[in-house]
């Protein structure tokens, strides 16, 4: 067995072009399967990064129905049945959460000086930040008393910063907003685009009570922002607000909600399936192009076998089995494909590693890719070869030897 | 008993819907110890017969004994078997491994053999100094002379020590010097206590030989006993 090793190997290693190029097509594949699959573990845990980043355990209670359009969750509707206390009732009633934060939003034109920008004016509680995950780059945050007297303060966004200030340093200057003064007491880090693409730094924080009785005089809001206590209550602190928001509203059992859940397990699910998508493309490609590789192998072993149908004549007349040829010309194949694997595997994850150092990509190697690339590249050389050895070892030793 | 025993063996070939018979009810037993010759025109069958007598074809019908065993009988592993311990071949285009040195082309069957014995190389330079190749031993095929191949396939055939040589107009591709060199290494070995069966369309190589089989359209048409010198 060992010899019948030693005779493909030498066979191969006389033949160097040959077999290089007999591997090629297998070390492509190989090669483009690690390096996509590591492109989209990659764009899958930025996108998991970019949800985490929205605040952890986070669950967010919208006001009206939401519906998925084009991939993404919209508002319909109206409505302006969620108030500030189903935020306080969800905090004080529901064990399994943490932290709430009501929220209620507007885009408005903000001024300083002869600069003006549109932005969006917050109004939320000091809660908002800690759930959202906004910290403070400088100043500081509203006070108990900014919140009770509903004072003009107000916390503002890299965008909102670079927009209206430049390079100006914002923290105590006065922005105008419906020719209304607010003093800027602190400056947040920048957070980057969320789920939906939306800048996250335009913002100006604005205090609840000073936004529902200064800016729009409403009672309703449009959000509450959830923390759940941890990411296994997720589930079960939506069933509980879904419960309590329906009394709270006294919806009968007829009626749909008048609110929509999302959660950060919601938009999990939602992005893994465009992620999924995607991984089951790129593992066609690359199968399609290791099918390619493997046939390459089985041009080469035909090729090979037809070239050396003397020397299998003579090998069969000193005694040599069908078995011994068939392994003979198996080996050879076998060899060929974990060359080609081993290389690819090489190829891929140093094309890996190298867009990531200097590339600046996210790519992220599964060794699970690997592993499973290692077999195949095995599979491929048995199955390509097992025809051109059968075919090898069903020659006429007479006719074989007499083969010019 | 015969270490070769045919009894009316036929082979015909199909070619695209025509048969052709290549042998026709050929009988003949060779002993232990023989030196025979097989003669006869191109297209006669001898080479057939030869291919049939060293197990690489199986005759269309009729019984082949060797060696006490019944090749029609034997699956592919035996008869590789028996082309690996009991046959050594010597053709006349040589059929050495290109690019492989005169040492490996005679250890080949070995890699094939049930047991190898621990000192193949050993045995294989013996054989190789036997044939008076001492000094090629690295060389491969392309770099030595017809005569020095031909020598080179004698000691691969003789590395299992084989009971039966079957050696294919083994002087056809030598000049007449080396040729004559090829016959005395079979006329020793038959001293040896090898069987030797030399297939040949040359009167004077079968001369060699103590007993001469002459083979026309597929049917034996004599087979003569004759002293010689070397019987």
């Amino acid at each position: 067995m060992f010899s019948s090793f030693l005779i493909a190997f030498r066979a191969l290693f006389a033949h160097k072009t040959r077999t290089f190029l007999a591997s090629l097509g297998i070390l492509i594949g190989i090669a483009s399967v690690i390096v996509m699959v590591a492109i989209g573990k990659g764009s899958q845990k930025e996108v998991m990064d970019v949800i985490a980043g929205m605040g952890e355990n986070l669950i967010t209670v919208n006001a009206g129905e939401m519906k998925r359009r084009g991939g993404r969750l919209r508002l319909t509707g109206n409505v302006t049945t969620l108030r500030v206390r189903d935020a306080h009732r969800i905090l004080d009633e529901i064990a399994e959460v943490e932290t709430v934060a009501p929220f209620e939003e507007k885009r408005m034109t903000a001024k300083f000086g002869n600069n003006s920008a549109e932005t969006t004016v917050a109004g939320s509680t000091r809660d908002f930040s800690i759930i959202r995950d906004y910290r403070l780059q400088s100043g500081e945050h509203f006070s108990e008393r900014d919140s009770k007297t509903a004072n003009r303060v107000a916390i503002i966004g890299m965008t909102a910063v670079k927009n209206l200030f430049g390079e100006e340093d914002p923290l105590g200057q006065v922005l105008k907003m419906h020719f209304i003064p607010f003093k800027v007491i602190g400056v947040f880090e920048p957070k980057g685009v969320d789920t939906n693409g939306l800048d996250q730094d335009d913002i100006v924080l604005i205090p609840l009570s000073t936004y529902m009785r200064r800016i729009v005089n409403q009672k309703h809001i449009t959000r509450i922002f959830v923390r759940a206590s941890s990411r296994n209550n997720i589930a079960k602190a939506s069933e509980k607000i879904r419960e309590l928001l329906r009394e709270n509203h006294k919806l009968t059992d007829d009626r749909n909600d008048d609110f929509t859940l999302v959660s950060q397990l919601d938009l999990e699910d939602l992005k893994k399936e465009t992620t999924e998508m995607f991984t089951k493309l790129i593992v066609g490609v690359a199968a399609i192009s290791l099918l390619v590789g493997g046939i390459g192998i089985l041009a080469v072993m035909l090729i090979s076998v037809k070239e050396r149908t003397r020397e299998i004549g003579i090998r069969r007349a000193v005694g040599a089995t069908r078995r011994d040829i068939i392994r003979q010309f198996l080996y050879e194949s076998l060899i060929i494909g974990f060359l080609g694997g081993g290389l690819g595997i090489v190829l891929g994850v140093g094309l890996t590693l190298g867009l990531t150092h200097w590339g600046h990509w996210t790519l992220i190697l599964d060794p699970n890719s690997i592993w499973t690339a290692s077999w195949a590249c095995a599979g491929l050389g048995i199955l390509f070869g097992v025809f051109p050895a059968i075919k090898a070892s069903k020659l006429d030793p007479m006719e074989a030897l007499t083969t010019e | 008993m015969s270490l070769i025993e045919m009894n009316s063996i036929c082979k015909s070939y199909r070619n695209v819907g025509f048969e052709t018979q290549v042998l026709n009810d050929v009988t003949l037993h060779i002993g232990e110890g023989d030196y025979v010759s097989i003669i006869g025109p191109s297209g006669a069958g001898k080479s057939t017969l030869m291919s049939i007598m060293g197990c690489l074809a199986q005759p269309t019908s009729g019984e082949y004994i060797l060696d006490g065993e019944e090749v029609g009988k034997l699956n592919d592993r035996k008869l590789s078997r028996a082309r690996n311990e009991k046959i050594g071949f010597v053709f006349q285009a040589f059929h050495l491994l290109p690019g492989v040195t005169a040492l490996e082309n005679v250890t080949l069957p070995l890699v094939y053999a049930k047991h190898s014995p621990g000192n193949a190389k050993e045995r294989a330079r013996e054989l190789l100094a036997k044939v008076g190749l001492e000094h090629r031993l690295h060389h491969t095929p392309g770099q030595l002379s017809g005569g020095e191949q031909q020598r080179v396939t004698i000691a691969r055939s003789l590395i299992n020590d084989p009971r039966i040589i079957l050696a294919d107009e083994p002087t056809g591709n030598l000049d007449s010097k080396n040729g004559i060199e090829a016959m005395k290494t079979f006329d020793n070995l038959v001293k040896e206590g090898k069987t030797i069966v030399l297939i040949t369309h040359d009167p004077e190589v079968a001369q060699h030989a103590s007993r001469i089989i002459s083979i026309l359209d597929g049917q034996i048409a004599s087979d003569s006993y004759q002293k010689t010198e070397t019987c």
